[in-house]
């Protein structure tokens, strides 16, 4: 039982190691490929001002006249010595954008991710224990109307109900316009936060519930629920006793995987919000041919994503001792 | 779909309540009284931050930083840092005297060190200030700077006006984050990806700015529309698209701009390919009647009317009310008659009868490229299309890539679109010796006579005098390139650019807007004030 967690966690770890970089090699025949000039990017508004050997000199500065598999091996050999290299956009370290952006990101994403388990495993619950009910249909027709929601144009009927129509939230960004960093309150912060992760947490909230709800409705139809209901349980207790166990785990698992949905819909509702996180960034990377940001952030999205899946199976042998044993489920 | 809005908004309340508690009043709304802060969301963040030697500030005002020369309101030069300037008669050395009362935020004196660092750093940055025709740069003395170039370029002005001067002593890594300068204003923090506040320079040598404090939102159009409607921002750029709505306590504003749309036509005949393998020449667009006639045939008010709902102004050449320019340039359009006399002349005629003319085998028909994601162009291109259509001329309008245009413009009408406070643009546009390279010269125009007034344009010393020639250039009275000469382009708009402005805010008299809406608009910010 033991060689066998060992042997799966060295599998583990090797794909943690190719993953990331995999994903580089491809992102970076993407975007040697795409049709981005990542000099006329930069140069943008002033191309007609720039001249053929200034850009010859911003090529060079930015090692851009290299041929691509030159760049990427220098790219990744600097990797390895755990330089991600400059952004061309930001003129700072790699490393520095991005630990900047992720921590926005991560209380944007956390607070979503929690949101949508939260009320996502609630609602099934709620649906699934009174199937075929107005509330269960109620429920119902609230998730797929959310998943069918595409999450910007959500977050634009946020942003005018809420900020502009009711005025209780800000518009945008993540701290209040004009105050100084040091006046600036955790419950400023917090106020700046709701719109985004709600819009964010909307999609993941009705695939959980969606989820729960069918795994409870088939608990509730297996032998031994009717088992218990012969013998008079009901209600809550019946969900606690039976119910409850069972569709943890799906939902645990559920959740935990979904960190790749999360991080993609944070890059849109940060567009939307203007709110300073790493999908901010990466959008502006692609657009401009910004190749070391641009890989950098798709090495750490990759390890998120992983590590969601990681945890997600810890936990699922952990908490189902069928798994833990080896055997199938 | 109301019904189940309306659903939805209300489980989203609870939700919100119960998340968030009861929202408290928001008690910082901007403009209500006359304060002294501005919050103005106008414009994308510099992402690479606020350093001149690496791009920041070239349009519009570096806020923290002071430039040698600058811009008024007509666009005439005046000083700024610098007290005067001497070029040699050769053009190759320019001497800038600097006032000697100036100081940083930090309070130490600006010199000619200064200066000279500033365009060493920049030269060598990699970025996007060319100063590729910059021989040296030294400090003579305290004030004095000394310039030499390469060849003689009387653009060379426009690096002065366009470089802010950062301070030799205080400048290195982080530099970007926390800028040091002797602009009006200086840096109080920026909370990157959000927003940036700036406060008045005690230090400025120029009139005190009236503005104690200025925040700029960094937010997307319309995040930022959103703020101009929740009444959270005093100045907002927008899209045409929302100009029609309108917002309670601001007003619109419609600056006028050289942000210019214009067909650019392959001037010489099909067969060769360019140094880079690409085809080049059209021989449709290659003939001067052709290109002519669709200059007199179009409707330019129209297009302003039609295509930019009345935000824009006809455009006759690439910089149409800059010094620069030569209003004799204007010519009369719209004029189908005088189209179909100069095709009748030109020996186009429609002999087969399919409503197409032909002159021998050649028939009046090519393909104007846009850039397929850009809406504006689409539009313009699709109506100027149709407004040649009735003269015989078929012009077949296709949406590409700017991938696939640049393989293709060089033997396909394109939609570009220029217009920046540098004459330099002018002779990169139309000269024979930038036939080809990258986006400039596309369409391979060359006139002997234009290449004159252009070199002579540049290598005068003297900006003043460097005007005539630049006006030459396009007009002198029997040739040039613009539509009364070889037309080469049929330029059709300037884009106006569009902001709400608080009701009783005075943004002052401003320029013509260059390429890029949002920074120039911050030129003048120093004279902004409430009005009375």
């Amino acid at each position: 039982m033991l060689g066998s967690a060992v042997k799966s966690l060295g599998w583990k770890i090797l794909r943690a190691i190719t993953l990331p970089i995999a994903v580089c090699v491809f992102s970076f025949l993407l975007i040697s490929h795409s049709p981005i000039d990542p000099i006329q990017a930069y140069v943008a508004a002033d191309s007609m001002l720039v001249g053929p050997e200034q850009r010859e000199r911003i090529a060079e500065y930015w090692g851009l006249h290299k041929p691509p598999l030159e760049r990427l091996v220098n790219w990744g050999s600097a990797v390895l010595q755990g330089d991600l290299g400059t952004s061309m956009i930001f003129r700072r370290p790699v490393v520095d954008v991005i630990k900047e952006r992720f921590l926005a990101s991560i209380a944007l994403m956390g607070a979503a991710w929690v949101l949508s388990g939260l009320f996502g495993f609630i609602l099934g619950v709620i649906a699934g224990m009174n199937q075929g009910s107005w509330l269960d249909r109620l429920i119902k027709w609230y998730c797929y109307t959310l998943a069918s929601t595409p999450s910007f144009w959500l977050g634009l009927i946020m942003l005018n109900v809420f900020a502009v129509w009711l005025a209780w939230f800000p518009v945008g960004l993540g701290v209040p316009a004009g105050v100084l960093q040091e006046e600036v309150t955790f419950y400023d912060r917090l106020r700046h936060l709701v719109l985004p992760a709600i819009t964010l947490s909307i999609l993941g909230v009705a695939n959980v519930a969606l989820h729960t709800r069918q795994k409870l409705i088939e608990v509730m139809a297996s032998d031994y629920v009717l088992f218990a209901k012969a013998r008079g349980e009901r209600g809550f207790l019946l969900f606690w006793r039976h119910g409850l166990r069972n569709i943890a785990l799906p939902a645990v698992t559920l959740q935990f995987a979904s960190f790749s949905e999360l991080f993609g819909g944070a890059v849109l509702a940060e567009r939307v919000f203007s709110y300073p996180g790493l999908g901010q960034a990466i959008v502006e990377a692609a657009l401009r041919g910004d190749v070391p940001l641009l890989l950098g952030i798709v090495i750490v999205s990759a390890l998120f994503v992983f590590t969601g899946n990681l945890i997600a199976d810890i936990i699922c042998r952990v908490v189902d001792p069928r798994i833990r044993e080896g055997e199938a489920v | 779909m109301q019904k189940k809005l309306t659903v939805v908004a209300i489980i989203m309340t609870l939700v919100l309540v119960v998340a968030a508690g009861c929202g408290r009043p928001e008690n910082k709304t901007a403009g209500q009284t006359l304060k002294n802060e501005l919050v103005l969301a106008i414009a994308g963040e510099p992402q690479a931050g606020f350093d001149p030697t690496t791009g920041w500030g070239r349009y519009g005002s570096p806020l923290f930083q002071s430039t040698l020369l600058k811009r008024d309101a007509d666009l005439n030069i005046i000083n700024d840092l610098a007290t005067g300037y001497e070029v040699s008669p050769d053009g190759l050395v320019w001497a800038v005297s600097l006032r000697a009362d100036v100081r940083f935020s930090d309070g130490k004196p600006l010199t000619a060190h200064d200066v000279a660092y500033t365009f060493n750093t920049a030269a060598q940055s990699g970025a996007v200030i060319d100063l590729t025709n910059m021989k040296e740069v030294l400090a003579v003395n305290e004030h004095t700077v000394k310039f030499t170039l390469e060849s003689p370029q009387s653009t060379f002005v426009n690096s002065l006006i366009a470089t802010g001067i950062v301070p030799k002593h205080a400048h290195g890594k982080g530099y970007a984050e926390n800028p040091i300068g002797s602009g009006p204003f200086k840096f109080v923090q920026w909370d990157k990806g959000q927003q940036l506040i700036v406060e008045a320079n005690p230090e400025y040598h120029g009139a005190r700015p009236y503005f104690e404090r200025i925040t700029f939102l960094f937010l997307n159009e319309d995040a930022a529309f959103a703020a101009a409607r929740a009444g959270k921002a005093d100045v907002v750029a927008i899209p045409p698209a929302f100009s029609r709505q309108e917002v309670a306590g601001m007003r619109l504003i419609s600056l006028q701009s050289v942000d210019n749309r214009g067909i650019m036509f392959p001037f010489v005949k099909a067969g060769n390919k360019t140094a880079d393998g690409r085809p080049l020449g059209n021989d449709v667009t290659a003939d001067l009647a052709i290109r002519k006639a669709i200059n007199t045939a179009i409707d330019r008010q129209a297009l302003v009317d039609g295509v930019l709902e009345g935000h824009g102004t006809p455009a006759y050449t690439v910089s149409d009310g800059l010094p620069w320019w030569n209003p004799d340039t204007v010519i009369k359009d719209a004029d189908l008659n005088k189209a179909r006399q100069i095709l009748a002349e030109g020996d186009w005629q429609d002999s087969n009868g399919d409503g197409i003319l032909e002159k021998g085998d050649l028939k009046a028909q090519f393909s104007l490229l846009y850039p397929a994601a850009d809406q504006t162009r689409q539009s313009l291109a699709i109506v100027v299309a149709d407004m040649v259509r009735p003269l015989g001329i078929a012009i077949s309008v296709e949406g590409k890539s700017w991938d696939e245009i640049k393989t293709m413009m060089h033997a396909n009408a394109v939609l570009f679109g220029w217009g920046s406070h540098n004459p330099l643009e002018m002779y990169n546009l139309y000269s024979s010796k930038t036939r080809g390279v990258g986006w400039f010269n596309t369409g391979f125009y060359s006139n002997a006579v234009v290449d004159e007034h252009l070199e002579r344009a540049l290598a005068t010393p003297n900006e003043k005098e460097a005007l005539a020639y630049w006006r030459k250039a396009q007009w002198d009275g029997q040739t040039g390139l613009s539509a009364r000469g070889d037309a080469p382009w049929a330029w059709l708009v300037n884009l106006n650019h569009l902001y709400l402005v608080r009701e009783n805010l005075d943004i002052g008299r401003q320029k013509i807007q260059p390429h890029g809406h949002g920074w120039p608009i911050t030129a003048n910010i120093a004279e902004w004030r409430w009005q009375n």
